[in-house]
């Protein structure tokens, strides 16, 4: 969670120095939820992501080098530059990509998870998502179909209270989201998202069950987004105090460490490890690679 | 050499796909028992089994997204999109997820996904019911698309979509379906991106697509009849287009005429006008004629659609115009 | 090590703040994540945070608006000297008008952008392209219309547009047909090399030879009223079908009664000697597209004026059609150049060797003259002879021409 944070961290400083062309979102308050549902899969298990991806992506085993690189357009990133913040995928290791269309990701992951179940692997798909996208009809497509067919799925709502700017007293008609998996009888979870070992448990239980064949999952991960929607954002909509005091209460790292009772000096020589990748992450971007102008016209086809 | 309904073909690609590997399968709305809504999947439910011809939901997006999800997974999905009009729901998983995952990831994984879909006005269906969309699909990177009008090349076409590494959307015409040929006694795949010459002709170049062919030949043979050979092309696969072949049937006639079912205007025919005149300018003794439906949704009234929709007669004329023969 | 604090974008469009106040004193300790000032953007005012821990070494920028990018404060370790604090200006890209969007151009990555987009329009230079392809001309359609509606063939064209078809200008071109010295070449030639025809070559050697005679040019005007009226009246009495007199007609009969009457203009100038001739057989230059040509009428001395133009008339249209005898090119003892019908006021003739003179004549126009005084506005056509010196002076030159004028102004003289 500490490379998650000083990751996002280093990210959002290229931006303000103009280095990082393009859309960015951080998950700063959100790393509980990538690493505690992505320590909960196996080798085999894929996920698909949001835009707020690069947490998912580090939680899933990508390296800092190659996603660093990706965001300045390398072609030693992970998309080998095609893709971007957005658009990051990790093949070899589960990732199926990141996805800007909200709610765009769902229905593959239900496709992969029917191939598996065609197949008889024992894996599972996991599809990260928002509040903000339960209300887009992709997400109500997949639940339903996957539900009907009983595909080995987890569908980790990552429940930060906001829509972009929307906050959810203006987009949803509910507040306990596990209502949504109600209508089509999925078996659902609950979680606090900031306590990653609370969410560890979880997961592991709900990837349990889809993955022994008892159907797919409605996993709640009530978290809060510590920053603006992008990187940039002056949050103009959000009470100040509210955001301030959330820092003070509901960061994940604090908790853990908190937790786990870990003293000053282990976290600083954690933090020192966590920032010493992250800034090597910078150096191998920058020595990176332009593609080439030409380059483009590749990969449109197979 | 048996023959074959165009419908039986569709049926026989997908049996013979379906027969020799595990990973093909298909789902759509209605396709197992009912056989799907114009027949096509009829009998294949008994053959194959409820876990490869799967009935889906009406979640078009699903539906599409499913079959990307498992495309990714190395499986080859045909899906079933009951009326081209319907692909508009699942356009998003369409445009923005399937045909462009392989690029966005920088080449790590192919969607080997079929999208098979029909349209086609006649029979009053209405205007919801009965729209030509190739142009928006032969539209965005990273997509095939392709528009069979006749038994055999339905059959080959469609199986070497299945096995086609990218998406393809697979166009049927509803009024095709009945339509019979003499087909080869094994499945012959054909390429894509090729394009096959109907009958050949020295004064004026049809390019058809769908049941526009048909109406061209028709108007070919009364073209014949006042003294005018006409040579019709019907590109099979839109994209990618076989260029070279229309182009030469121009440069040898040096008239072109472009016919398809779809709104003339911006249509697929627009976009043949334009890569004719600019590889074949020095060859043209007349301006490129286009033939389509006129710029209307499709009305319901029996004499309106009619009017709407191109026939065998607008060719024949488009055709009399580039030889210069009805008085223009 | 010292950490210099610059101005963030915090936006798409962002290119300055306002630090509006100090949170923190030079000298403080600071922890990197604390408030450290109040800046002001044009949306929003925030704290900004430290982007390091250490001791607020110095402020450079107490309050004020600054560029993006401008170190506005060091934070290092007490003690530390503080390095000069360079406003190290970002690479500033173009105002943007947008509002604070999500997103950024990344100005830094600027000379990326530039770079996809040079490559984008470097085209290999299209090769030179032949015309004619497979035995089509290439030519737009507007050039097939106006050479259709002119009556040109499109094949006695050279393209000089996109691979090397023809275009509508080419057509203009061809039809402008300018003066002899400029013909465009005949048939569509490759654009690298134009051989010359034997006509060509004929016409370049005299050219030449004629070249290296020492020649002096003399010239006068001559008031065309009367001969005007005279070949009107003659216009008249022509019967239909035959060849109308025009004023070359004319020309060439002065010229022959004049060359009657100064024998030694009427002659060839040969291996140093001259010879007259007793008889003026007067050449016309036509041009043509294969080039000039010079057909002869013989005798014209002895001809009406009726038959001048039908002799005119007949080697013109020989002519044009290539058709001429080589008989008809032999023995002219003088030659007349009259590029009047194209508009020349003056002009000055190559000679046209053995000849020692040839006469160039331009258009005939309306010009102002002083007559007994008065200012009167006559029809004016110029008249220049070139001589070859070898064969003839000065004096005998000007009387020639002094005749030529006369006859032109009176040509019942000529009788």
């Amino acid at each position: 969670m500490l490379l998650i944070r000083r990751f996002e961290e280093k990210v959002e400083e290229r931006f303000r120095a103009g280095e990082l062309p393009g859309f960015l979102h951080v998950a700063i308050g959100q790393e509980a939820v990538a690493v505690g549902v992505c320590r909960a899969l196996e080798e085999g298990d894929v996920i698909a992501s949001t835009h707020r991806a690069h947490g998912h992506a580090l939680a899933k085993g990508t390296h800092p080098n190659e996603l660093m690189a990706e965001l300045y357009g390398k072609l030693e990133g992970c998309s080998h530059g095609y893709g971007g913040s957005m658009h990051l995928y990790d093949i070899e290791r589960g990732n199926l990509g990141a996805n800007a269309v909200v709610g765009g990701g769902l229905p593959a992951i239900v496709g992969a998870a029917l191939a598996f179940k065609f197949r008889d692997e024992p894996r599972v798909g996991v599809a990260f998502f928002g509040d903000g996208a339960t209300n887009i009809g992709t997400v109500h497509e997949s639940l339903n179909l996957a539900q009907l067919w009983n595909v080995p799925a987890v569908f980790v709502l990552e429940n930060n209270h906001w829509a972009e700017s929307t906050p959810a007293s203006q987009h949803l008609p509910i507040t306990d989201l596990s209502k949504r998996a109600v209508a089509y009888d999925m078996e659902t979870m609950v979680v606090d998202g900031q306590n990653v070992q609370e969410v560890y448990e979880t997961a592991a239980k709900a990837v349990e069950h889809a993955r022994s064949g008892r159907g797919p999952v409605f996993l709640v991960a009530n978290t809060y987004r510590l920053t603006g929607h992008y990187v940039g954002d002056p949050q103009v909509y959000r009470p100040k105090n509210e955001l301030n005091e959330l820092r003070e209460t509901q960061d994940p790292l604090d908790k853990l460490r908190a937790e786990l009772d870990i003293s000053d000096d282990e976290f600083e020589e954690l933090d020192r490890e966590a920032t010493e990748l992250v800034e090597g992450s910078v150096e191998f971007a920058k020595a990176g690679t332009d593609p080439k102008p030409e380059d483009a016209l590749k990969n449109v086809y197979a | 050499m048996p023959e074959l309904s165009y419908r039986e073909a569709v049926r026989d690609a997908l049996s013979t796909a379906m027969r020799q590997d595990e990973d093909v399968f298909i789902m759509g709305e209605d396709i197992a028992e009912m056989g799907g809504s114009m027949g096509v999947t009829q009998g294949m439910l008994d053959e194959f089994g409820p876990e490869r011809v799967r009935n889906t939901p009406i979640s078009e997006a699903a539906i599409v997204g499913t079959g990307i999800g498992a495309a990714m997974q190395g499986m080859r999905p045909v899906v079933e999109i009951m009326y081209e009009d319907f692909l508009t729901l699942a356009a998003e998983q369409v445009i923005n997820q399937a045909a462009k995952h392989r690029y966005m990831s920088g080449g790590q994984l192919k969607v080997p996904l079929t999208i098979r879909t029909q349209g086609g006005a006649g029979w009053s269906p209405g205007a919801q019911h009965a729209q030509q969309l190739e142009a928006w699909f032969v539209h965005i990177p990273g997509l095939k698309v392709v528009f069979a009008s006749t038994p055999s090349d339905v059959r080959g076409l469609l199986y070497t979509s299945i096995y086609e590494d990218n998406p393809v959307i697979f166009f049927e015409h509803r009024t095709l379906y009945g339509i019979k040929e003499e087909v080869p006694d094994e499945l012959e795949p054909i390429p894509l991106g090729e394009a096959r010459i109907h009958r050949e002709g020295e004064d004026v170049t049809v390019v058809a697509t769908g049941r526009l062919v048909h109406e061209s030949l028709s108007a070919a043979q009364q073209a014949e009849e006042q003294g005018v050979s006409v040579e019709v092309v019907d590109p099979r696969t839109l994209q990618p287009l076989d260029e070279a072949t229309i182009v030469n049937s121009v440069k040898k006639t040096n008239r072109a005429v472009v016919a398809h079912e779809a709104v003339t205007r911006m249509g697929f025919g627009a976009e043949v006008a334009a890569v004719v005149q600019y590889q074949a300018f020095d060859w043209l003794d007349a301006p490129i004629e286009r033939v389509g439906a006129k710029f209307t949704p499709l009305p319901f009234a029996p004499v309106m659609e009619e009017w709407v929709i191109p026939h065998a007669d607008d060719v024949l004329q488009a055709i009399l115009r580039t030889v210069g023969r009805d008085g223009n | 090590m010292a950490t210099e604090i610059k101005l963030p974008r915090l936006g798409q469009g962002m290119e300055s703040g306002t630090v509006v106040r100090w949170l923190k004193q030079e000298g403080e300790k600071v922890e990197k994540g604390e408030p450290l000032y109040e800046l002001d953007t044009e949306k929003v005012t925030q704290e900004v945070e430290a982007d390091a821990s250490g001791v607020l070494l110095k402020i450079a920028v107490q309050e004020g608006e600054v560029p993006v990018g401008q170190t506005i404060a060091v934070i290092g370790e007490e003690g530390e000297d503080v390095p000069d604090a360079e406003p190290e200006a970002e690479p500033e890209g173009e105002v943007d008008e947008e509002p604070q969007e999500e997103g950024s151009r990344a100005p830094a990555r600027d000379e990326e952008r530039e770079r996809g987009r040079e490559a984008s329009v470097e085209t290999e230079p299209a090769e030179a392209q032949p015309t004619t392809v497979d035995g089509r001309v290439k030519a737009s359609p507007l050039a097939r219309r106006i050479a259709r509606e002119k009556g040109i063939e499109l094949t006695e064209i050279r393209g000089t547009g996109p691979e090397g078809r023809i275009v509508a200008e080419d057509v203009e071109r061809a039809l402008a047909a300018p003066a002899p010295a400029g013909a465009p070449a005949g048939a569509p030639a490759e654009p690298e090399v134009e051989k010359l025809t034997s006509i060509r070559k004929t016409i370049a050697r005299r050219l030449t030879e004629a070249w290296q005679a020492p020649v002096f040019q003399i010239s006068m005007s001559a008031d065309m009223t009367r001969a005007q009226e005279v070949r009107e009246r003659l216009v008249e009495l022509t019967a239909e079908g035959e060849a109308k007199p025009t004023v070359s007609d004319v020309l060439t009969k002065v010229c022959a009664a004049a060359l009657m009457r100064h024998r030694a203009v009427n002659a060839h100038f040969v291996d140093e000697t001259v010879r007259r001739f007793p008889t003026a057989n007067v050449g016309m230059a036509v041009a043509t597209d294969r080039g000039l040509l010079v057909p002869v009428i013989r005798g014209a001395e002895r001809l009406t004026l009726a038959e001048i133009a039908a002799a005119r008339a007949d080697l013109v249209s020989r002519s044009r059609e290539a058709k001429l005898q080589q008989t008809d090119l032999e023995d002219g003892t003088f030659t007349v150049s009259n590029l009047g019908m194209y508009g020349v006021e003056q002009f000055v003739a190559v000679l046209n060797p053995p000849q020692v003179a040839i006469l160039a004549v331009g258009a005939i126009e309306e010009k102002p003259v002083v007559v007994d005084g008065d200012l009167e506005i006559k029809p004016m056509m110029s008249l220049t002879l070139t001589c070859d010196h070898r064969a003839i002076d000065g004096a005998v030159a000007a009387e020639f021409l002094g005749t030529v004028r006369e006859l032109l102004e009176e040509p019942a003289l000529a009788l």
